[in-house]
């Protein structure tokens, strides 16, 4: 027994301290993202040894930690918009010379090939994701939905609706559906009546609802026939279509889109190599390739030439463009997610919500 | 409990409605773990008996799931690579390294606290001992969040030593109460029998209390090693990104990526519980031989 | 050995020459050093790794130092402001000071506390700060430049609720109430509050499942208390299996059970008792919460009531019955109230750990069916509102040690059995 043990113990050490040294660590999400990213960029990065990807959690509490400490072992942090900019505007992320990252083919520098405003020089463009409804194939008879409206109107288009248990990007879709135009969005919900406004759209389906918390819910949900139209994230949807053959029907209409930047951590070990593997990973090509592997839309604009002569363009021959959630046809009835809106009152329409979905 | 012969119909009736509820509580019990078994072997990507399943077609049942699992991944599957890692058997290694480690340092410390606890001199012992088992009646969840703070500010988090510490912690109460409950039936002239024969105290205690507390030991052990190796809470709060356990592969599965995977993970942990259980069960038996005390 | 024996005047020798008095005062000090140094490691283990972990978060439930470290200048020109008129210079260069003199990260943390008080924080710093050292005087022109929000007096007048080191604002918070800008408690806006549903319902949650593990622990029990042993044991099995499995593949099971097209919707409808639009929903809501957890739980009571049967010597019932009870009287009567300690163990034992519940909750919970911890747990992980997670963690808590305490009082500690 206790030799027994002994070995299982020196085996389990062996197996924690074993893990490969890499010149630069990058900190992304795992799951099919991060494998696409190590497609996209490692495997054609000159020198894909060196590159070290690693999972976390999201947030800024390690950055924050090892930043702090002075004992800094991550690169590159794969953050979502408000950690970018919460990470800049705190001298977590290092500033970076924006000279050196590369232009799109038809010369215009990259911070202006980027589909939304650049928020600070910390942040490199990787992708755009969404929340978007969808449906299945045949669940409607006649009409079938088109707009964010259609998504509201439970006496239209009968069923249950699948929605997340947080607010984010419903209270967008909300007004969205009660006809406010797409530029004046943020405006109308920085208004106590707005947030009224939003809320009573989902008192519309609150008897209808089906509440999910993990991605893949709501298409089990929709898949099954629990719900006839869902809310989900864009990268699901299209996993589901592109691989798994599913007969999801995408509502393009009033997506709430999120970014997703790359920044260097201040004080990165090895910050010339993490330099170049940024500029390597934000080049148009670069950004084109990582849409062969999964249906996040490349942030920067000129990728999409490329993927659109591409087609087909998916690594198993599908067409990619039509579940790209940031191609030019669809944005114009698309909202860029607030970062700022929801750090100022995130925390209030998050309580109100809860108090919303318990009533 | 057997019905008497000259039971009423009454009586019948009442006497097997009671059995059939009991029975209904106790499948209640185990029918789930079960269901989990065949649903394995399943072909399809879903979580539910599909018909053909139903229909016993061989096509339906495949053990895809269990090479996704041990990270034997083949064409069809590279596909849906996210389905597909060695995360699970290298989660399987931390675990399992945690545990070990936190059950050795709790089966020491617990034991320690329950040979001072039974001492009948032992001052505020009943204060004491209410402290000693609080980690089991904390909420985890205020453990771990309490954790979280200070472990960060000693620079713990993240770390495998702040887990297995946290984990010494979590398993130490079940060690005193196992270990504590097996002295009571100790005899301490034993003890003063030893020491009169000229046994140094330490040579006393490992020739004569060790063997009789040992299944005590050891049974709190396994209690701290299964609380460990399934421990979920706290690892979320203080674990960083390579303290990736089993349990949060399998959290992260069923809230993210839920796969059949997890139930060919599920099947095994279901068969490894009942190993455990055995090896609890007759421990049991042994040490109520070697105390004395013979089964009702 | 030709010493007289002792007289009865003179003390009692041992056979030392100590006085046996003193000699066992020795041996019992002895005794009693050795069981406390055997105590001592596990107890500093304990208290350093958990008492002290656990108090220390419960400090932060009314900590407000960082906020009044970041902005010590603001607070003092802010107390000779009359809260009516238009912020003076003076606030603003006040203002000013602190932003350019704090750490970036500070300011960032500040601006996360400051935003609970006042929604609009949060930018309105972080837009001021990005351009705090182009800042020239005078200040009040300069931040209005940054950003015209700081004419707005309810941001002024909301640094009244921070202006203290020491706040209650988070317990307020965690039962629905808050501070208005003169730190009067006022009720929540009605719809912000949440927290005392979730209290009550954390609440109704323990109860119920605590009622419906004893409804069905007790026959189960009695049923493992009379059969022979050797099935008895096999049936054990049934009970201490769950016990043994990880919690998160009894959740995995009871997924399958309980979805829409799970396994018992499924059979229901085969068996024709549904039909296919209405299968029953049994899980992401409270019916799921309440089902899983009755299961997790129910070994938490079969076990302390199993064994307290076990003790009840069956020549009880027979007397009684002997005596002439009908064999339900003598069950009511005789039987009943001698596990009623059992009972009392088993009960305070689930409520205690149903009311802190977390994992299963936030699983299975789904849209009304998650519990106070999911919300404790959410404040800690993704609002990062850690003063209100402490604030509800400490309420908690306290529910608990009570319930310990009496459970202690009633049952004892040392008399919790495992397995």
């Amino acid at each position: 027994m206790k030799v027994l043990l002994k070995h299982t113990l020196l085996a389990s050490v062996v197996a924690v301290t074993t893990a490969a040294q890499a010149e630069v660590n990058i900190v992304s999400w795992g799951g099919a993202y991060t494998a696409s990213q190590q497609k996209a960029y490692q495997d054609t990065y000159k020198d894909p040894g060196s590159i070290n990807f690693i999972n976390y959690n999201g947030g800024l509490g390690e950055v924050r930690t090892q930043v702090e400490s002075g004992n800094v072992t991550w690169d590159i942090v794969d953050v979502l918009p408000h950690e970018g900019r919460v990470g800049c505007d705190e001298g977590l992320f290092e500033e970076l010379d924006r000279s050196r990252f590369a232009p799109a083919p038809d010369g215009t520098p990259m911070d202006d090939d980027i589909m939304v405003e650049l928020p600070n020089d910390c942040v490199v463009p990787q992708i755009f994701w969404s929340y978007v409804p969808f449906y299945k194939a045949g669940t409607f008879k006649d009409a079938q939905p088109t707009t964010i409206a259609d998504f509201f109107n439970v006496k239209k288009f009968p069923g249950k609706r699948g929605i997340h248990t947080w607010p984010n990007a419903l209270i967008e879709m909300a007004l969205l559906a009660d006809g406010v135009a797409v530029k004046d969005v943020y405006k109308v919900m920085s208004t106590p009546e707005g947030i009224d406004r939003a809320f009573m759209m989902l008192d519309k389906i609150k008897d209808h609802a089906v509440f999910w918390s993990s991605g893949a819910k709501p298409l089990e949900l929709v898949q099954s026939g629990e719900v006839s139209m869902a809310l989900a994230y864009n990268g699901r949807i299209g996993a589901a279509i592109l691989s798994e053959d599913a007969p999801f029907v995408t509502v393009w209409d009033g997506q709430v889109l999120e970014e997703e930047w790359l920044g260097m951590m201040k004080g990165a070990p090895n910050k010339e190599a993490a330099m170049d593997f940024l500029i390597h990973a934000s080049t148009t090509q670069s950004q084109a390739e990582q849409a062969k592997y999964i249906n996040y839309g490349p942030m920067r604009a000129s990728a999409f030439e490329i993927i659109k002569k591409g087609e087909p363009w998916f690594h198993n021959g599908k067409n990619i463009m039509e579940h790209m959630p940031n191609r030019p046809e669809v944005m114009p009835r698309s909202v860029v997610a607030s970062p700022e809106w929801w750090a100022d009152y995130g925390d209030s329409v998050g309580e109100r919500y809860t108090a919303w979905m318990g009533q | 409990m057997a019905l008497p012969i000259y039971a009423t119909t009454g009586q019948r009736i009442w006497h097997y409605t009671y059995l059939a509820f009991c029975v209904f509580v106790l499948f209640f019990l185990v029918a789930p773990l079960v269901a989990v078994i065949p649903l394995s072997f399943t072909s399809s990507p879903f979580l539910n008996f599909t018909p053909e399943m139903l229909a016993l077609d061989p096509d339906a049942f495949s053990v895809r799931w269990y090479k996704a699992l041990f990270g034997i991944c083949d064409a069809v599957d590279d596909s849906a690579s996210t389905m597909c890692h060695n995360k699970w058997m290298t989660g399987a290694g931390r675990s399992l390294y945690y545990a070990v480690c936190s059950t050795l340092l709790a089966t020491f410390l617990g034991t320690l606290a329950a040979l001072g606890l039974s001492n009948q001199h032992m001052p505020a012992k009943r204060a004491i001992m209410a402290l000693m088992i609080s980690p089991l009646i904390v909420p985890l969840i205020i453990t771990a969040a309490g954790m979280a703070f200070f472990f960060a500010r000693v620079n713990l988090s993240n770390t495998d030593a702040g887990i297995i510490l946290a984990y010494t912690i979590l398993g130490m109460p079940f060690v005193v109460i196992t270990v504590t409950s097996t002295l009571v039936g100790f005899d301490r002239s034993l003890m003063r029998a030893g020491a009169n024969l000229g046994g140094t105290p330490t040579y006393n205690f490992f020739k004569i209390q060790m063997p009789l507390i040992a299944p005590g030991m050891i049974s709190g052990a396994l209690f701290a090693f299964i609380t460990a190796f399934d421990e979920i809470v706290i690892i979320l709060f203080i674990g960083g990104p390579d303290q990736h356990t089993l349990p949060r592969q399998m959290w992260s599965g069923i809230r993210q990526e839920i796969s059949p995977t997890i139930l060919s993970a599920a099947t095994i942990l279901v068969l490894f519980s009942v190993l455990l259980l055995t090896t609890l069960e007759l421990l049991r038996r042994r040490s109520e031989r070697i105390r004395g005390i013979t089964p009702h | 050995m030709s010493t007289a024996p002792a007289t009865v005047d003179g003390p009692l020798l041992t056979a030392d020459g100590v006085p046996l008095k003193e000699s066992l005062q020795i041996s019992l000090r002895r005794s009693k050093m050795r069981a406390l140094l055997l105590v001592l490691p596990p107890l500093l283990f304990l208290i350093f790794l958990f008492v002290i972990p656990i108090g220390n978060m419960l400090t932060r439930s009314v900590d407000d130092n960082l906020i009044n470290d970041v902005l010590p200048n603001t607070f003092a020109a802010f107390e000779t402001w009359d809260k009516k008129s238009e912020p003076t210079e003076a606030m603003f260069e006040a203002f000013y000071k602190d932003l350019r003199d704090a750490d970036r990260t500070d300011i960032g943390k500040a601006s996360v506390r400051m935003n609970y008080a006042n929604p609009g924080w949060r930018s309105l710093i972080k837009r001021t700060a990005r351009k705090i050292d182009k800042m020239e005087p005078p200040y009040k022109e300069a931040f209005l430049k940054a950003d015209d929000r700081w004419l707005d007096q309810d941001f002024w007048r909301s640094l009244g609720i921070m202006k203290d080191r020491v706040t209650f604002g988070y317990y307020l918070n965690a039962v629905d109430l808050d501070y208005d800008y003169d730190k009067n408690i006022i009720q929540q806006d009605e719809e912000r509050k949440v927290y005392n549903l979730l209290w009550w319902r954390t609440i109704k949650v323990s109860i119920i499942v605590t009622i419906a593990c004893l409804l069905l622990a007790y026959p189960v029990s009695y049923l493992l208390a009379t059969l022979p042993m050797r099935i008895a044991n096999l049936l054990m099995i049934c009970v201490l299996m769950p016990f043994w499995t990880s919690l998160l593949v009894r959740i995995v099971a009871w997924m399958i059970m309980l979805q829409q097209n799970g396994v018992v919707n499924d059979t229901l409808v085969a068996a024709g008792v549904l039909s296919d639009e209405n299968r029953l929903s049994m899980m992401y809501n409270f019916n799921g919460t309440i089902i899983v957890m009755t299961q997790i739980l129910l070994p938490f009571m079969i076990l302390p009531i199993y064994s307290v049967m076990k003790t009840i010597p069956p020549s009880y019932m027979k007397a009684a019955q002997n005596l002439g009870a009908t064999p339900t009287l003598a069950f009511i009567r005789v039987y009943m109230p001698q596990t009623i300690p059992g009972i009392g163990a088993g009960c305070i034992l689930v409520f205690i750990v149903a009311i802190g519940y977390y994992i299963t909750p936030e699983l299975v919970g789904g849209k009304d069916g998650r519990l106070i911890g999911n919300m404790v747990a959410y404040h800690m992980q993704r609002s990062l509102n850690w003063g209100l997670a402490a604030a509800m963690g400490t309420i908690l808590l306290c529910v608990i040690l009570v319930f310990y305490w009496v459970y202690d009082k009633i049952i004892g500690i040392d008399n919790m059995k495992m397995g």
